[in-house]
């Protein structure tokens, strides 16, 4: 008996223990629809100066109406403010269907919607980054909404990104927003060491050697052990001519040869294997480099950390004897399984109408994804916004496979073998092709 | 015969006050713990995650986690890092436990500013440490390179062994202090009396720390160490937001490679089968805990 009590207790301790490993992080996601709540309460004495017919609907909450939660993970200090807008005049331009916005950090979205397919709670639609949509579609996550959008007349997208929401010749979510990469530069640091913008990779190396000081780097970028390093990383291996599923060919090991000399020769810190693409926001922001590669959606966060920063924005520079390229990044939206579908689709074809898209997108820094919207001609004349736009119809998207998720840890984990100089970048390149031949062969 | 009555009635009623607290455990933490035993044994991938058939496999997950060359690294990670952070969590709390005790000016305050650290959210701490071990601009460089000991800036978490030791670093800095407070509640507890005696014995500061500190604090000792190793072979936060594992996998420890199986590869029965293994080193040192605590009561 007493033994028993003593493995018992045993027990106790370490299941203990390892229940709080999980259960801690977990507890953002508990937290964070807490404090969604009062927020949305706030907003609605707004509404009731506008509109008391509505203001009333609102203050009853969600009374009569059909309830439907969309999860995003759009900051709620950056581009989170206008989805919750976008969702605040939906609810008030109709009174059937009443969304509550829920912000979740964008791994924290993931690993909910995996834990929703186990225990059955998934929210009523949600977004999802467009290289794990395959992912996502295969394990269930998902409505198949074929039929729905074969009947939908306004049904209208580019072709990259609607593909990356087909699973299996079925259809699973709908574009939201794109983006893709381009070159930031500090305008005042280029005059002051008289160099030109860098169009080619040599013009950037020679550019990185006259920038770099003791105190700022030449170039910032993200190499980090996850998607954000594999995204950056891939305008640099389309523009040598590599290939995600050629990571040995010439093309493929020139660039990450060259990436690896910007480390060696100190005009990219190698501190960028533990970089985020927000990380390399902040020390272009602060000075400490003075160029970036970025994306559109860093534009809220530029003038937010550094107002009175003189940036341009311009194309990856391409390889001396290769193309300019860019990668599309993005997310859609998706209806969950088991959901109302028939609320959700009426918001998410709502808020991905060709009205809708083009004005949300610009709000958070995407480029909107339908065919219809001309982002080019939207964009005339913004130097930024232009240049992404030009960018824009020749990125080419990650996968759509539902290996890509192994795929990119094969690519970012060569990477940072690469930077940190643990393997030469054969043998790291060599090791990456291995891993993805293994995947595809299963 | 009545007495007996009353007894077991009591007996009765004592259990019924601990049903509330055992149903709890088993649907909470029982429930979770043989799940993930299920799900370790079981084919379960991003394809079948929602399926309710799924392939049984027996060990198939546990034999491909052992042969998994990163998972051998996370298991020995986890183990460097756990004794590296309890040896200098522990003798340094243990000296700050022992200055403490003096009870000098200010001895009150100052301990209090240092269980600051331990109280601090996990994930600031390894956000400051991150920034303070930055190669570029990060300030322990600043300090060293100042003091001219070392002449280059050090990549601290740019490397594979400098990152761990910049891991165990942050976790002591936290640890300390709960070494210490645990410490010093045993040091209280021994009473004044037996150095008095010893000093009127003519015993010297050495001889009364080793013949009457530490065997008086043993079971103190034993526990700090125990939860000391079971808070932190169970690391996860301050990895993940430090170095992520990385770069590449120098710094991967059993929690971070599990979540990364699951959550980011989708191999949800190998995640689990590691989790499983966590759960089996700690199971017995928890295990070997109460087996010397029960000796020393019965001696």
């Amino acid at each position: 008996m007493k033994r028993s009590l003593a493995v018992l207790t045993a027990l106790a301790m370490t299941a203990g223990t390892l229940i709080g490993c999980g259960g801690s992080a977990d507890t953002p996601a508990a937290e964070q629809p807490a404090q969604e709540q009062p927020a949305k309460e706030e907003q609605a004495p707004q509404a009731e100066s506008t509109d008391t017919e509505t203001a009333e609907a609102e203050n009853s909450g969600a009374e009569g109406r059909t309830e439907i939660t969309f999860w995003h993970y759009m900051s709620e200090d950056k581009e989170g403010k206008f989805v919750n807008e976008a969702v605040e005049e939906f609810n008030n331009s109709q009174d059937e269907i009443f969304v509550n916005a829920q912000y979740l950090p964008r791994a924290e979205l993931m690993k909910q919607y995996t834990i929703g397919v186990v225990s059955g709670e998934l929210p009523d639609c949600g977004m999802v980054d467009n290289p794990d949509h395959n992912s996502y579609a295969s394990m269930g996550v998902f409505e198949d909404i074929t039929d729905l959008y074969n009947s939908w007349d306004e049904a209208n997208f580019m072709e990259g990104s609607i593909n990356s929401c087909y699973y299996d010749g079925k259809l699973y979510g709908l574009p939201w927003g794109n983006n893709c990469l381009g070159l930031f530069y500090n305008k005042e640091m280029l005059d002051a060491a008289g160099v030109e913008v860098p169009t080619t990779w040599s013009e950037l190396e020679a550019a990185c050697e006259k920038l770099t000081t003791d105190s700022c780097k030449g170039l910032a970028i993200s190499a980090i052990g996850n998607e954000e390093g594999t995204f950056q990383y891939m305008p640099w291996l389309l523009s040598s001519g590599g290939s995600v599923m050629d990571l040995t060919s010439e093309g493929s090991k020139e660039s990450m040869t060259y990436l690896y000399n910007l480390i060696e020769k100190g005009y990219v810190s190698r501190e960028c294997v533990n970089w985020t693409q927000a990380d390399a926001e902040k020390q272009f922001a602060a000075g400490q480099a003075a160029m970036m590669i970025n994306g559109p959606w860093q534009f809220s966060g530029l003038a937010n950390d550094a107002p009175d920063l003189d940036y341009g924005v311009a194309k990856v520079p391409k390889a001396d004897d290769g193309d300019y390229a860019s990668v599309l990044g993005g997310e859609n939206v998706a209806i969950c399984t088991g959901a109302n579908v028939e609320a959700s689709w009426t918001f998410l074809t709502w808020i991905t109408s060709k009205e809708k898209s083009q004005e949300i997108c610009k709000s958070i820094g995407r480029f909107s994804p339908r065919a219809d919207v001309n982002v080019q001609e939207m964009f005339e004349g913004d130097p930024l916004n232009s240049v992404f736009a030009e960018v824009m119809p020749n990125a080419q998207s990650r996968g759509p496979s539902p290996d890509w998720p192994e795929i990119s840890a094969a690519i970012y984990t060569a990477q940072q073998e690469v930077f940190t100089g643990q393997k030469d970048v054969d043998t790291a390149m060599a090791d990456a092709q291995a891993k993805i031949d293994a995947i595809s062969q299963k | 015969m009545g007495a007996n009555k009353m007894d077991r009635k009591e007996q009765m009623l004592g259990y019924l006050f601990i049903v509330p607290a055992v149903v709890y455990m088993l649907i909470f933490i029982g429930y979770p713990i043989v799940y993930n035993w299920i799900v370790s044994f079981q084919d379960v991938t991003a394809l079948t995650l929602g399926s309710d058939t799924r392939d049984f496999l027996g060990f198939a997950n546990y034999k491909a986690i052992f042969a998994d060359v990163t998972f051998r690294k996370a298991l020995l990670h986890t183990f460097v890092y756990t004794v590296g952070c309890l040896v200098i969590q522990f003798s340094l709390g243990f000296l700050f436990a022992m200055f403490f005790a003096k009870k000098f000016t200010f001895s009150k305050p100052i301990r209090g500013f240092i269980v600051i650290s331990w109280m601090l959210p996990v994930t600031v701490t390894a956000l400051v440490f991150k920034f303070m071990f930055a190669e570029g601009n990060g300030i322990i460089n600043a300090i060293l390179l100042g003091l001219h000991i070392i002449d280059q800036p050090i990549g601290w978490l740019l490397n594979g062994n400098t990152a761990m030791l910049g891991l165990i670093i942050a976790n002591s800095w936290v640890g300390i202090p709960f070494n210490m407070l645990l410490l010093t509640t045993g040091l209280n507890d021994i009473s004044t009396d037996i150095y008095e005696a010893a000093s009127i014995d003519g015993a010297t500061g050495w001889q009364k720390f080793v013949r009457i500190t530490v065997p008086l604090l043993k079971p103190t000792i034993m526990s700090v160490l125990v939860l000391g190793f079971v808070l932190t072979f169970k690391v996860f936060d301050l990895v993940y937001v430090m170095t992520g594992g990385g770069p590449v996998d120098a710094t991967e420890v059993l929690s971070t490679y599990s979540y990364k199986l699951s959550f980011q590869l989708f191999h949800f029965g190998e995640g689990a089968a590691v989790a499983n293994i966590l759960f089996i080193c700690l199971f017995l040192v928890a295990l070997i805990y109460l087996k010397t605590i029960s000796r020393d009561e019965m001696m």
